[in-house]
């Protein structure tokens, strides 16, 4: 079993010099800091040598008072070993500049681009940086550095030019404010996200092809995303996304609360399941603070963030079903009324129906009910019959296995390379999961299955999150059986400054490996706080998923993917 | 000049039926008879409001989740909560509604997507702005990249303060919503 020195020890023989600065924090933690010339000489011995075969994500941070500037790589593997590697590159905050790794590992490709609008940071030898995320006037102003004039911007309403196109509608665009202006930020040239005229113009190479939207606006996908298709008869030749349609800067926002209202924003980001961002942002917090959680909480929040495992696999499978089969929204009301029932639990504990800002440091917000065991107790089982039934009929459907067996496949060792997790990834057959990989809480303890797949295709993935919603109904019981008495906060104040320090936290979200970076630099307020969303990372696998199938079959891969764009877009 | 004098009255016409009459005009003349006269004859006896009353009881609604609202957005269009009782059913495409429901912030980006499915939709046409953010911007409120007074781009009829509302007062929302269109004015005076 690899550790993490033995991981730094592996680096500073292969590459003398290359570590500048390292912290072994645990035996899963490693942070280091790398010469910016050999940062990919060194993931490439991790993931050639050391099994470093999951590029996690990257983050960027501004350290004004530094006058530096720092690219984060996480690096994780597979289950070949159970260490994250937190590589630190730096450069200068003029002209900020490192190299990219999007052409060792396909998935940095995202990233890169995200931390480029924001930051401003130019990444050699990217394929192509231009906006992600943004739109077309926010470019160049890097609005996530520390020292971006134009927010908060509240005039944008009173700023609002309105040009008619040439096909009638309205848009909409916004001059740069006086002090956008004055710092200097907006930049003359900006590279523009193509339209679509432009993209049509440039894509479509003869008459039997065309350029198929399907959104920004969709009835079933909880945010919009903008899919563009460029089809040949019934064939996909090529998919086109656009995201961040609900871009809202949460990561920057957090950055101006302090750490408590911070959990707030966490709710917002992905509102299908906010408990376990909830648990992701305190939990890293509370690993910078070091406080140990009271065993009743732990206990609390695994019951919960299990139960909103439940309602969300029963919302998703539910968008899935209606997406491929959606006459009369049958299943989507089964699913609804089921997830109801699942709802009115987690209400009688939080007091909310969405977002709960349940978790807090050190604990939870409330005790549990008196009567929240036998409500369990009535309820879980009605739902385990409902999904065994639900298992059957998808195992017994002709038309159901006929149309979604082999469609939208996804192979182990592309799954791997993707950098997709969550069902999608254990669809694949490979046992991935935050649970067992990174335990948090109280999970070590718990007896549980990882659900895995074999095909990989769109019925194996939601046969995964049906299955998984059984084995979440028995961690809950065994959680109510034995969840101790005691304390749900700890006993000392929680400080309102934390320690300067820095953390990366995983969790299991129902959609897959969600992770977050919080640094402080001592103050009330945290310094930066990187969110690694899982449906980030499924959203960039889906236009090569989809070269090559049918147009009917779009909607059903986009939509086994189990979406929810906000978290994408943050 | 009416449709009667260019096609002419069938001349089978009993002699009984001459003598009936509808609001005090005789019935062969309503029978053949040209849309302003149907529009007379409506303002005259108490089925003038049967346009409103129309429009209230099928007020559909455009199923466009954007944040945390769309997705109590769903659940309201579904049975637990069941909007179909009111009339008001979640279609998918904006040319078949009548209420735009703002259900989230909207973003720079967004602005001019949402517009565009504002004017696809056919007159007449509502908008209800749901939560925290469609009204002011909620907890995004000093983001870069939200648009704060949305009020400044569509003409909101109903605000639905909540972050976000329960089902329930989408519910209130929405029969206060037929509530103004029972009271509308139309260009005839309706």
């Amino acid at each position: 079993m690899t550790n993490a020195s033995e991981v730094l020890s592996s680096i500073q023989s292969a590459f003398p010099g290359a570590v500048l600065d390292s912290r072994v924090e645990s035996d899963r933690r490693l942070w280091a800091t790398i010469d910016s010339k050999k940062i990919l000489d060194v993931c490439k011995h991790l993931t050639n040598k050391l099994n470093f075969d999951h590029y996690s994500g990257s983050a960027g941070v501004d350290w004004i008072a530094r006058n530096e500037m720092e690219v984060v790589e996480i690096m994780a593997s597979h289950g070949a070993h159970k260490v994250v590697a937190m590589l630190k590159v730096k450069t200068p905050r003029e002209n900020p500049s490192v190299k990219s790794l999007a052409n060792l590992y396909w998935n940095a490709n995202w990233y890169e681009r995200e931390i480029w609008e924001m930051f401003g940071i130019n990444f050699e030898g990217h394929p192509g940086l231009y906006p992600l995320l943004l739109s077309d006037q926010l470019i160049g102003s890097w609005p996530w550095r520390k020292d971006f004039k134009g927010y908060p911007d509240l005039t944008t309403g009173e700023r609002a030019v309105a040009i008619t196109t040439p096909e009638g509608y309205t848009e909409y665009r916004f001059p740069p404010t006086p002090a956008e202006v004055e710092a200097g930020a907006v930049v003359a040239e900006r590279p523009k996200y193509p339209t679509f005229r432009e993209r049509e113009e440039r894509e479509i190479k003869s008459d039997s092809e065309m350029i198929m939207h399907l959104g920004p606006q969709h009835a079933m996908v909880p945010g919009p995303f903008l899919l563009d298709v460029l089809v040949e008869g019934e064939r996909v030749k090529k998919g086109f996304l656009d995201v961040g349609y609900i871009h809202k800067g949460i990561e920057k926002i957090m950055e101006n609360r302090t750490w408590l209202q911070g959990i707030v924003y966490t709710d917002r980001m992905c509102y299908v399941a906010s408990l376990s961002n909830n648990e992701c942002y305190c939990g890293a917090v509370e690993k910078i603070l070091g406080l140990e959680v009271p065993e009743r909480a732990q206990y609390i929040r695994v019951i919960l963030e299990e139960l909103s495992r439940i309602q969300s696999h029963l919302i998703g499978t539910g968008e899935f079903l209606t997406l491929v089969a959606g006459v009369g929204y049958a299943p989507w009301q089964y699913m609804i009324i089921d997830r109801e029932r699942i709802i009115s639990l987690i209400e009688s504990v939080t007091g909310a129906r969405l977002t709960h800002t349940f978790v807090r440091f050190g604990g939870v917000r409330n005790d549990l009910p008196d009567d929240f065991a036998e409500k369990c107790k009535s309820t879980l089982p009605y739902i385990k019959s409902r999904i065994n039934e639900f298992i059957e009929l998808f195992a017994q459907d002709a038309i159901y296995q006929k149309r979604m067996e082999n469609v939208g496949v996804l192979s182990a060792e592309d799954a791997k390379r993707v950098g997709i997790a969550g069902p999608a990834l254990r669809a694949s057959g490979v046992a991935y999961d935050m649970r067992v990989e990174d335990p948090i809480l109280v999970y070590p303890d718990l007896d549980f299955k990882v659900i895995v797949g074999t095909k990989g295709d769109c019925a194996d993935r939601v046969d995964c999150r049906l299955r998984e919603i059984l084995e979440s109904i028995y961690i809950i019981e065994q959680c109510l059986d034995r969840i101790p008495a005691g304390p749900i906060k700890p006993e000392a104040k929680i400080p309102k400054k934390v320690p300067a320090g820095e953390a990366y936290y995983r969790v299991e979200d129902p959609r897959g490996e969600m992770g977050m970076y919080v640094i402080s630099d001592g103050g009330d307020k945290p310094y930066r706080v990187k969110v690694r969303g899982p449906f980030y990372a499924t959203l960039q696998t889906l236009p090569p998923l989809l070269e090559g199938v049918y147009i009917a079959d779009v909607v059903a891969i986009a939509g086994s993917m189990d979406g929810c764009p906000s978290e994408a877009d943050r | 000049m009416g449709i009667s004098d260019v096609i002419p009255v069938p001349v089978a016409i009993d002699d009984e039926i001459e003598k009936w009459t509808i609001f005090g005009q005789p019935v062969a003349e309503v029978w053949f008879t040209t849309t302003e006269k149907i529009h007379q004859i409506i303002e005259m006896g108490p089925i003038k409001n049967i346009f409103n009353w129309g429009r209230k009881n099928s007020v559909y609604f455009l199923m466009q989740p954007m944040g945390c609202c769309g997705v109590e957005m769903f659940v309201f269009g579904a049975a637990p909560y069941d909007s179909d009782r009111f009339g008001c059913i979640p279609r998918n495409t904006p040319r078949q509604t009548d209420v735009m429901i703002m259900s989230g912030y909207i973003t720079r980006k967004y602005l001019p997507v949402f517009k565009n499915l504002w004017e696809e939709m056919p007159e007449p046409k509502w908008c209800i702005a749901i939560g925290e953010c469609a009204i002011s911007g909620g907890p995004f409120y000093d983001s870069y990249n939200i648009i704060q007074n949305t009020a400044d781009y569509f003409p909101i009829d109903v605000f639905i303060p909540g972050c976000p509302p329960r089902p329930e007062q989408f519910l209130e929302g929405l029969i206060n919503l037929q509530e103004k269109i029972k009271q509308r004015k139309d260009k005839r005076d309706y």
